[in-house]
């Protein structure tokens, strides 16, 4: 079971950062936002402090999983893990650039 | 949408060609990589682990990573400049959708509302509101621009322009019952004479 | 011992029982499989025949054949069908008949529960069917968009039939994919760690985790929706807090995923029957495997794309565009493995390998066209149209069916055990390889000059009107083409003659038995130290049959199978299978009785018919234990193996263990449902929220501590050896303290006042069903322990009771909370 979780881990760290930033991003663009008296101004900055915070666990997972304490003891199972930890990490850049570059709520 | 009459459209129309060569390309590679395999001399040499590097990391990961990266960045781009952003000139009309008819209003002419045609200047930005009154529809003119949904209680806007004066077809493309096939609409572009005319409730 | 007389052993106590009766009482994988794919081929026709109304009716302008409510039935049911009847139903065939024999196992891990799941589709299939031939079918696309679909716009039964009969459906997939995912993990040949595993292993492990985590958001669609029209509960009605976008969430949260879903099954295929055909071994299987994974996962981040045009902030879009292209990689990682395959061995040109081909051309075309429509400005226009439509059978034909039926020619001579010999199959693959590009070619360009779908006609002036004759043409040649194949599997099964064993040359254990295999598949179970055992050791078909591996014959006179360790592959257990029982036909037949209850609205069948399914269902449990311990059993080769029931992990534990998995799903999707109501809905905050005062948090509380500390304390006086009477009482008190909590939010709002209301009636609904079950187990385990059917060995009813009171204590605890918390803050 844990060999599954190691496989599973990665991608689904990244699902689970991705939706929360895109849940954020619905926050800081619903009536809610403005009702807490924030402005668009700590909108993007919380939209990139947490692209920057899931790009640093996603990194942080990988090194963990390729580690002697959580890494997998077999060899195939860990060359798995490895890429899916990878991929993982592209994922996130590549899907959460967008908060970097686009205007906030048009 | 292949024969634009407004930006958007031309934008749109635009994107679709350059994919369509580029697809066609892509296509055409993997189909003649596909049936090389098939050719008589059989088995090519090779170390397996050059074989992985070639398949997989060169083109299973390398190419479609490149290609989509230029494609993605350049698809953001264009709809970054699709955006309905605050410019002066723009004209900004409401349009609401009902089984099975499309009333307009007009920022420029209060009080004032047409059925099944909306009205709008030639060669000027136009900002549609387009909201509904019962199911989902969407707000579809095809050869200005994409088209948006008409959603309850939310009001989406969609930026339009037409080059020319002139009658542009327009349907609802959501599903949305019996009556959906006949529920279109014109837009009808005027020169800015004939605009003024009929913010004028003038006949037109 | 002989080979036949092992043969006739195994026979008697695997075999189904004789004439009409077997068909009800078969738990066989064999029989189920060969159910399943039949029954997905009888909807792939009627599906295919309301495919063909929809082009007869758009072949001509101002066709006079269907008028729009005819129609929008036909396209309605036409999608629905081929999509829920027969794509998922088709994988639970192939992967019911497969996976055991690929994995080196006698049966699933639980025959039971592919039987309950046949029946549940077969039943609720017919509903649909039902609904067609009556003329009152659903006919609000295969999407079911509300408010469109809602009390106010569809009062008719034809969505209804559509949110029940597809729940009732659903069961079923979730059945086979819990299923699917524990027979992967734990029913495999000894020795098949989980880098032996053949390829199409990981491939229904994918993709069954994927139904477990993807169908709870469309279960859950359905069941708000069906409360609003059955009981007026506004979760999509925007005048009373609802919102309609809600609906497109939850159904494209299912409706991505589910793409792959039908994918990756293919792929499945392909990896598996392109190599053979190759005469070499798969090109980076590592990488395939994390193709797989990937493409698994990315996809549930995918669904947005379905929604480009609703408004929401192009950033938001951008988000999904961009998971949308990336999704393009592991595909193309896949491709191009496969291709590189094909460069690494020396492909035959055989009839599958035909299909394969026609899956690259047209998969590939599906595929492009995909990254065309996640570039967002090129889907504004695109969406809703024609375009869109030829995008997605490219896709799912090209995707699906061409690799099923390249699987269907590859092991035809395994499910009938004869030899191919009328060559109709060819002209057929010609016919349908060609006619698709045409058909399908023109309903691109239909699209891109405008033509939206689901309108029912168009005017002799429409600049499509030509391409939709062109299209109609296509297709009917198409329809001759599929006509053909069918026919000629059914000449080639019935009347061809016998073939050899293994005719391709293949490496996996599926061809280690005579075909058409017999009940049992193994007469004994391999040790397997390689991915594809047959070429290791040719000689292993002999030797199974000898019985020289584990567990051979039936000595014991009852089915057994071996579990594994799940990463090792190292045997741990004896698991006993449950014999031919009409149990499950009959549970599904009352689970029937809800839906139709539902249904008709006549509610007083409802409880009636969930008390039989209880009854049944405790029943079903009960069987599995013993009286007495049973201690280690012999199962060959010196080993020596407790059976599953004298242990902590039975694979009851396991599948528990993924089916709350599952719950956990539409649990989260309730939650993101009620966020998203409260932050994009109009109409919030409601009018007043529900104030809890401190009685009903009090018992929500000590009830989850009393059934939290109640089933540890139960464990470890059971280790101890020690009756745990007490301990379980206090299970079921907290349990009933839970419902109780749930019960005064009930009383405390109005169910169809405003959203957070129905909100609310919803969650305590969930958590009375939620800790009501566990409530309900606790009172079973306990009369097991009084009938002495627990012992310090024989715990795993305990520890599977565990999994569910954590479970109950958990999302009643978040789910009440969440409906108070507003009342505390304000």
């Amino acid at each position: 079971m844990t060999e599954l979780l190691r496989i599973a881990a990665p991608l689904s760290l990244w699902l689970a950062s991705f939706s929360a930033v895109y849940g954020l991003e619905g926050l800081v663009c619903s009536d809610a936002w403005t009702g807490l008296e924030l402005d668009s101004g700590a909108g993007r900055a919380a939209l990139v402090a947490a692209m920057v915070l899931a790009v640093s666990l996603q990194a942080g997972l990988l090194v963990a999983l390729q580690g002697q304490r959580f890494g997998s003891g077999v060899p195939a199972l860990r060359r798995i893990s490895l890429v899916l930890g990878i991929a993982a990490l592209i994922a996130s850049v590549w899907t959460l650039l967008p908060v970097m570059l686009m205007p906030l709520c048009l | 949408m292949l024969d634009p009459a407004g930006p958007a459209a031309e934008t749109i129309a635009r994107l679709w060609w350059i994919m369509l060569a580029g697809g066609g390309a892509i296509f055409v590679l993997v189909m003649a990589l596909l049936l090389l395999a098939f050719r008589e001399s059989g088995a090519e040499a090779g170390a397996g682990a050059r074989r992985e590097r070639v398949w997989i990391l060169g083109l299973g990961l390398g190419f479609p990573l490149t290609v989509l990266a230029a494609l993605l960045a350049s698809a953001l781009w264009v709809g970054e400049r699709l955006l309905p952003r605050p410019a002066p000139e723009v004209v900004g009309v409401g349009a609401v959708a009902r089984q099975w008819d499309w009333r307009f209003t007009y920022d420029d002419a209060p009080g004032r509302v047409t059925r099944g045609v909306l009205h709008i200047p030639a060669g000027r930005p136009v900002d549609v509101r387009i909201t509904t009154e019962d199911v989902i529809h969407s707000f579809w003119a095809p050869r200005l621009a994409g088209k948006i949904d008409a959603i309850p209680g939310h009001v989406n806007v969609l930026r339009l322009e037409a080059w020319a004066p002139g009658d542009y077809a327009g349907a609802s493309s959501e599903y949305n019952g019996p009556g959906y096939l006949g529920h279109g609409f014109i837009v009808r572009a005027h020169d800015p004479e004939a605009w003024r005319a009929f913010l004028a409730d003038a006949p037109t | 011992m002989s080979a036949i007389r092992l043969h006739k052993a195994l026979g008697r106590v695997w075999a189904s029982e004789p004439g009409w009766r077997g068909w009800l009482t078969t738990v066989n994988h064999t029989d189920l499989g060969r159910m399943f794919l039949f029954v997905a081929a009888l909807y792939f026709v009627i599906g295919g025949i309301l495919a063909m109304l929809i082009r007869a009716q758009l072949a001509s302008p101002r066709s006079a054949f269907m008028g729009p409510e005819v129609y929008a039935q036909v396209f309605t049911m036409h999608g629905t069908i081929m999509m829920f009847l027969f794509a998922i139903p088709l994988f639970e065939g192939v992967a019911v008949y497969l996976l055991p024999k690929l994995l080196g196992s006698r049966d699933l891990a639980f025959p039971r529960l592919t039987a309950y799941g046949f029946w549940c589709y077969a039943f609720g299939g017919a509903m649909l069917i039902f609904a067609l031939l009556a003329g009152i079918a659903p006919d609000g696309g295969w999407f079911m968009y509300p408010p469109l679909t809602g009390p106010i716009y569809a009062p008719g039964i034809n969505t209804d039939f559509w949110l029940i009969g597809i729940t009732f459906v659903e069961i079923s997939a979730i059945c086979a994919a819990v299923e699917i995912t524990v027979t992967v993990l734990r029913c495999r040949a000894p020795g098949m760690s989980l880098d032996r595993m053949p390829i199409f292993g990981w491939y229904a492990l994918v993709t069954a985790v994927m139904i477990l985590t993807g169908f709870p958001p469309l279960i859950l669609g359905s069941i708000l929706l069906e409360l609003e029209r059955a009981f007026g509960m506004p979760f999509f009605q925007v005048a009373e807090g609802g919102d309609s976008l809600l609906w497109q969430h939850l159904f494209w949260l299912f409706g991505h995923p589910e793409v792959y879903i039908i994918f990756l099954p293919a792929a499945g295929i392909v990896s598996t029957v392109l190599p053979v055909l190759a005469r070499t071994t798969l090109l980076g299987y590592g990488w395939i495997v994390a193709a797989a994974v990937s493409l698994g996962v990315l996809s549930f981040g995918l669904w947005v794309h379905h929604m480009f045009t609703t408004g929401i902030p192009h950033m938001g879009l951008a988000f999904f565009s961009a998971a949308s292209t990336l999704v393009a990689v592991p595909t193309a990682v896949q491709i191009f493995a496969w291709i590189g395959t094909l460069w690494k061995g020396r492909p035959a040109l055989r009839l599958p390998m035909l299909w394969l081909l026609s899956f690259f051309a047209t998969f590939v075309i599906g595929g492009l066209t995909g990254v065309m429509v996640a570039v967002v400005p090129f889907d504004w226009q695109v969406h809703d149209t024609h375009f869109i439509v030829a995008h997605l059978h490219y896709v799912l034909v090209g995707g699906f069916v061409f690799p099923m039926l390249a699987g269907l020619y590859y092991w035809l001579p395994h499910l009938t055990g004869r030899r191919r010999f009328f060559r109709i199959g060819e002209i057929a693959f010609w016919l349908v390889a060609v006619s698709f590009h045409v058909t399908f070619l023109a309903v691109h360009w239909a699209g891109l000059l405008g033509q939206r779908r689901r309108t029912f006609t168009f005017g002799p002036d429409d600049a499509w009107s030509l391409l939709n004759l062109v299209a109609s043409i296509g297709s009917f040649v198409l329809a001759i083409g599929f006509a053909l194949v069918i026919l000629d599997v059914l000449v080639n099964a019935l009347i061809a003659a016998r073939g050899t064993r293994n005719p391709w040359g293949a490496g996996t254990l599926e061809w280690a038995m005579p075909t058409p295999p017999a009940a049992y598949n193994f007469a004994s179970l391999p040790e397997v130290a390689d991915r594809d055992p047959l070429w290791a050791d040719p000689d292993l078909p002999v030797r199974i049959a000898r019985g020289e591996g584990y567990l051979a014959g039936a000595e014991r006179g009852r089915r057994e199978i071996l579990a594994v360790d799940v990463a090792s592959g190292r045997p741990v257990q004896v698991v006993v299978l449950p014999g031919n029982t009409a149990l499950p036909i009959a549970m599904s037949a009352a689970t029937g009785g809800i839906f139709l209850g539902l249904l008709l609205k006549t509610y007083w069948l409802v409880p009636l018919a969930a008390l039989v399914v209880a009854a049944m269902a405790i029943r079903w449990v009960w069987c599995l234990g013993t009286d007495a311990d049973a201690g280690p059993q012999a199962v060959g080769h010196g080993l020596r193996l407790p059976l599953a029931s004298d242990s902590a992990d039975p694979p009851g534990w396991w599948g528990s263990l993924f089916l709350i998995g599952t719950s956990l799903t539409l649990f989260g999707s309730l939650l993101f449902g009620y966020a998203f109501l409260w932050t994009v809905a109009p109409n919030w905050p409601p009018p007043s929220y529900l104030h809890s005062g401190w009685a009903s948090p009090a018992l929500a509380g000590i009830g989850s501590l009393l059934a939290c500390l109640g089933i540890r304390l139960a464990q470890r006086r059971l280790r101890r050896g020690r009756l745990p009477l007490v301990p379980l009482g206090a299970v079921t008190a907290g349990c009933g303290a839970l419902v109780a909590a749930a019960v005064t939010v009930m009383a405390g709002t109005s169910h169809d006042a405003h959203a957070y209301d129905a909100v609310a009636w919803v969650l305590a609904g969930h958590a009375i069903l939620h800790a009501g079950v566990p409530g309900l187990m606790s009172l079973v385990v306990l009369a097991a322990a009084l009938r002495a059917r627990l012992s310090a060995a024989r715990s795993g009813p305990v520890h599977v009771l565990r999994l569910w009171t954590d479970h109950a204590a958990a999302v009643t605890v978040i789910g009440l909370v969440a409906i108070w918390l507003p009342g505390w803050l304000t």
